[in-house]
Parts: structure tokens; sequence; C-alpha cells
């Protein structure tokens, strides 16, 4: 539920992302923090296992700058994405604007993303959230591993991406496809949120 | 006197009010999904805005801890430090429901908090109105300025 602020003048979404355990949410994240510089930036917080593993989630807030005469900042979520975390994913889900879903390219890792689109479409469900209007786009990530431990794009698009979002391949370690990622989510989070405010 | 901001302005007057007669250092009022309403003694927007995520993430695992163990979620939370105290409590309105965070020191205690927010509860809902604000916030050319910002943000400008 994005957060319009007429006197100040200030927009606030939030975006999840979501996926399956180790496909690369947090580091998504982190390489983020990595490149904004301090003034644009709250800190990442990680409510993480001992070993690092996101328990909770990932928070990153940022600081957009000025649109449209309107100071907007996006908060970042990440879910943890082991399966038996289901009711934490769908905790932080409450409220999202958009949605992140980053797909593990690893050729093993297919089903697990198949099973973790689904577990989105359920707690969306579960939220009262159409699925089909939610903001989304999905990001395959691990692009850099070899070619044969990958699953193909094609591959993943027709077992992912049947709705035709918009899609981005990315090595979120290093850093490729990650900024795209997020401009593709904050276009359409921003559009949704001026036409809904158009209809008012 | 605390300076308290709002995003929206009937939520102002009863988050004042709270924070004047119980006298807690921070406040925040924010709703369940952990965007901010409200708050009061913070310095930093983006402190505020971590402070919101993670009173969002204390309320929604106290609430399944509640139903878990109780069948139902537990409605407030206190924590009692040694200098300084947290109350965290749920206030359903027409307009939703919203959290209040407050952290609070010898100035006062528990009970005093818990006695305003039971006034703040009753004012709050009292203010809420039922739709939300008017108007378009963005104008056409919003992503072109979205793209340049994103590109300044990363460093590609």
């Amino acid at each position: 539920m994005s957060i319009v602020n007429y006197a100040t003048r200030e927009i606030t979404c939030k975006i999840v992302y979501y996926g399956a355990g180790r496909s690369g949410k947090t580091t998504n994240l982190q390489y983020i923090y990595a490149q904004v510089p301090p003034e644009r930036k709250g800190n990442m917080v990680s409510l993480a296992t001992q070993t690092d593993r996101t328990l909770f989630f990932d928070f990153l807030p940022l600081d957009l700058g000025n649109i449209s005469g309107f100071t907007t900042r996006f908060q970042l979520y990440t879910v943890p994405g082991q399966v038996y975390y289901q009711t934490t994913r769908k905790l932080v889900l409450q409220g999202a604007d958009g949605v992140v879903f980053v797909a593990d390219s690893q050729a093993r890792q297919l089903a697990e993303n198949v099973e973790s689109l689904q577990d989105l479409h359920l707690n969306l469900a579960e939220h009262g959230m159409d699925a089909r209007h939610v903001p989304l786009v999905i990001q395959y990530n691990k692009r850099d591993l070899p070619p044969e431990m990958l699953t193909g794009v094609d591959e993943l698009q027709e077992a992912l991406n049947f709705r035709g979002v918009p899609d981005f391949q990315a090595d979120a370690l290093h850093g490729p496809g990650v900024f795209e990622t997020l401009r593709g989510i904050s276009e359409l989070v921003l559009k949704k949120l001026s036409a809904h405010q158009a209809a008012k | 006197m605390t300076t308290v901001a709002v995003t929206e302005a009937w939520a102002e007057a009863p988050l004042r009010q709270f924070v004047e007669d119980a006298r807690v250092d921070l406040a925040l009022l924010l709703h369940a999904s952990g965007q901010v309403l409200g708050q009061a003694g913070f310095e930093r927007r983006m402190d505020v805005m971590t402070a919101c995520a993670l009173a969002a993430g204390i309320n929604a695992t106290a609430a399944e801890l509640g139903r878990m163990l109780d069948g139902k979620p537990f409605g407030a939370l206190h924590y009692a430090g040694k200098s300084k105290q947290t109350f965290l409590a749920l206030v359903d309105t027409r307009r939703g429901a919203f959290l209040l965070f407050c952290v609070f020191d010898e100035r006062a205690s528990l009970g005093i908090v818990q006695l305003y927010f039971g006034e703040f509860r009753h004012r709050l809902s009292a203010a809420a109105p039922d739709a939300e604000g008017p108007s378009t916030p963005l104008n056409e050319h919003f992503e072109g300025e979205l793209n340049r910002n994103l590109a300044a943000l990363f460093g590609r400008t």
C-alpha cells in the first residue's frame, strides 16, 4: 500500500523481493546498499540466522529523490526463502506495492522456483490481493554461472513467466541486472500508483 | 516540545496529545504493513522507516505467536529495559488497523502509557476519516525523472 502524503508531498512504496531459498534476494539488497550513497539510504537491517540465512526479512530504505514534485522513498524487503518460513513470507508480503520474483537460474533449482512462485500467488490471495494486478517483475539470477549449470531463459520464461511480466537476467553478486530490475519494478509500482490516483 | 510529523493530517492531534500526556521519548504510528503514518522524536527519516519495519515485524510475530498459544493475537507488547522501555499495541479504526510503538524512560511508566494509550485509541478512532486523499500525484514525465534519479542513485550519470 503506497503512502502518499499530499501535505509534505512524499510517496513511500513497499517492494518485496520474493523467491526460493538461496536465489539471491538478500544479495540484490546488499548490492544496492553498496552502490547507493549514504545520504540516500538507511541502514540495511538483516534479521538472519547465525549462518546468515534470512530468518525474518532484510530491509533497506531508499530515497529516490524528487519525482513529479514528490519526495519518493522505496522500502525494499526480502522474505526468507526456505519452505518452512511460509508464515513469515506471508507477513512480510502484507501491504506490498510490488514484487520482484528472484529466480535461481540453476537447472537443479527449477522446481524450487516454480514452487516459490506458487507460494507467492497463494500468499497474495490470502492477503486479498489479485496476483494479476500486483506489479511484478521476474529476475533470472546467477546468469554468470557456467551455461551447463543453467536453465535456458526460454525455458524459465515458459515455467515462470506465463503472465508475460518484465523479466531481467542478472548476476546479483557482481551487479549486472540488479539496477535494471529495481528500475523495472519501480516503474510498474509508480505507474500503478499514478493510475490508481487518477481513477479516484 | 517533541516534534511530531504525520503523513495524514487527521492523525497529528491524537499523536501529539499522546506524546505530551504520556511523556514518551519516541513514538511511531504505523500501518500494520510497516508504512509510517506519524512519528515523534526521530531525527532521521530513514531511521523512522527502519523502526517501522521492525515494529511491524514484532507485531506480526507476536500476533502469530498469540494465535498459536492463546487462540488470538497478542494485543499489546511491553519490554522493560534498564533505562528504556517500549510499548507496542494495535488500534483499530475505520481507516484500518494501526500500530502505536513508543519508547519511554523513568519520566513515564507502563501504567501511565497504558492509561493514555486508551485515550489515544479513542481519539484516533474518532479522527480517522473514511476516504483516502484526492488528486493525481504523478505527471506524465515521471518515468524520465525516475530513470534519472535511479541512475544517479547508482552512480550512472
